[in-house]
């Protein structure tokens, strides 16, 4: 036992002696050498100062930065046996403060209710020209330009025993003005929100043929 | 008259036979369409084959390309907002108008509030005799049970357009006119 005692403090003499050789010359070296050339961290693993000086692992994680937050291609669930697809909440109307107004308070139901609200969305406004005949004459003059104002609520798997008690509330709180439609969501209407590429299907166009 | 005549007849005797005018009454014909078509060389299907390739390499390279959103015009803040001309301060209130206001919002919220209970208690008793309402379906019929909790997809797609204080008037004779769609097309 005396002897294994005596053995380990000689490794551990030893290894103290190394180190110390060690960290002599690489003063020393450092000192005659330029900077930056003989810099080792050299981790001493057997020692217990091993680890001393890492700091990395207590800051919090930070994750890779996305570089932008793509609209991704989702799959259309089906229905199944007692829950609805997907299907969207269309709100629209001429007045956006109570497009949006509705559209939130039918989001704040759904949180409420635990319906799962896949997305919650605006589709571009469209403009629309009204031209009126004139009273003498035939020219038309422009009258006014409406613009309408149109958000989604996406809801997915929603119980079908839930569905009429939830269209009950909703159209008991309609505003005025407003427009209501519920559809199911399709791949067109996802497609509508993004740009047309002419190019593309021109070139789509001139490989078919 | 006669010495004309001559001459013609020898100019279409002389046209005649020469090689090169092969018929008067006839289509004139030039050398480059009276000879043979040319042979398809196989040059022709390779250059048609690295016109292919040439195209799926520009569509490989627009489709790596994601397709953007349209942007909505409603998100975006005019450059009038913009305008620092058009500040200004908030009106000062004096203590009685302040307090007045508090105590104006708390009675709203406590409208709300009482008014969003009744909403949510109106749903609860409306769920709790449904499901009374299933059990004994349940109890009744199978079969029925299942058809009354399968959705219903016959209602899709709906439509209902909200109350408004100046409903269509009935015979209302209106000025001619029309619509025009200008919403602004965004291509990529």
């Amino acid at each position: 036992m005396n002897t294994l005692l005596n053995k380990v403090l000689l490794l551990q003499n030893t290894q103290a002696l190394v180190c110390a050789v060690s960290s002599v010359q690489s003063q020393l070296l450092t000192t005659h050498m330029a900077l930056g050339v003989l810099l080792t961290n050299r981790q001493y693993r057997s020692m217990p100062t091993h680890g001393i000086g890492k700091y990395r692992h207590l800051l919090p994680k930070a994750l890779p930065k996305k570089k932008k937050d793509r609209v991704q291609v989702k799959q259309i669930k089906a229905a199944t046996a007692t829950e609805f697809g997907v299907f969207n909440v269309c709100v629209s109307g001429y007045d956006m403060t109570l497009v949006e107004h509705y559209s939130q308070y039918i989001h704040n139901l759904c949180n409420h209710l635990d319906i799962k609200v896949d997305e919650s969305y605006a589709l571009p406004t469209k403009s629309t020209e009204v031209m009126l005949m004139q009273e003498q004459g035939t020219k038309m003059y422009l009258d006014a330009v409406l613009k309408t104002h149109e958000r989604i609520v996406q809801i997915s798997e929603m119980k079908a025993t839930l569905f009429p008690i939830f269209m009950d509330v909703v159209l008991k709180n309609q505003p005025e003005g407003v427009r209501f439609c519920v559809k199911q969501h399709s791949e067109t209407d996802f497609q509508a929100r993004f740009k047309t590429r002419p190019e593309l299907e021109g070139l789509l166009a001139k490989i078919n043929n | 008259m006669r010495y004309s005549y001559e001459n013609v007849a020898s100019s279409v005797v002389a046209v005649r036979h020469s090689h090169w005018f092969t018929s008067v009454l006839s289509l004139k014909t030039s050398m480059p369409l009276r000879a043979e078509p040319k042979k398809k060389k196989k040059v022709d299907p390779r250059r048609e084959i690295m016109m292919k390739e040439r195209l799926k390499k520009k569509l490989k390279r627009l489709e790596k390309v994601p397709p953007e959103l349209i942007p909505i015009e409603d998100f975006i803040t005019p450059a009038k907002c913009f305008d620092e001309t058009r500040i200004r301060d908030a009106p000062k209130l004096c203590f009685e108008e302040s307090e007045r206001r508090a105590l104006l919002l708390k009675e709203w919220s406590r409208y709300k509030y009482s008014q969003h209970q009744t909403e949510m208690d109106t749903i609860n008793e409306a769920l709790e005799a449904q499901r009374q309402a299933l059990d004994e379906l349940k109890l009744e019929s199978e079969e029925l049970y299942k058809a009354a909790l399968s959705p219903d997809m016959d209602l899709f797609p709906f439509q209902h357009e909200g109350p408004s204080y100046t409903p269509p008037v009935t015979n209302y004779d209106a000025p001619e006119g029309k619509y025009n769609d200008v919403t602004r097309v965004y291509t990529q």
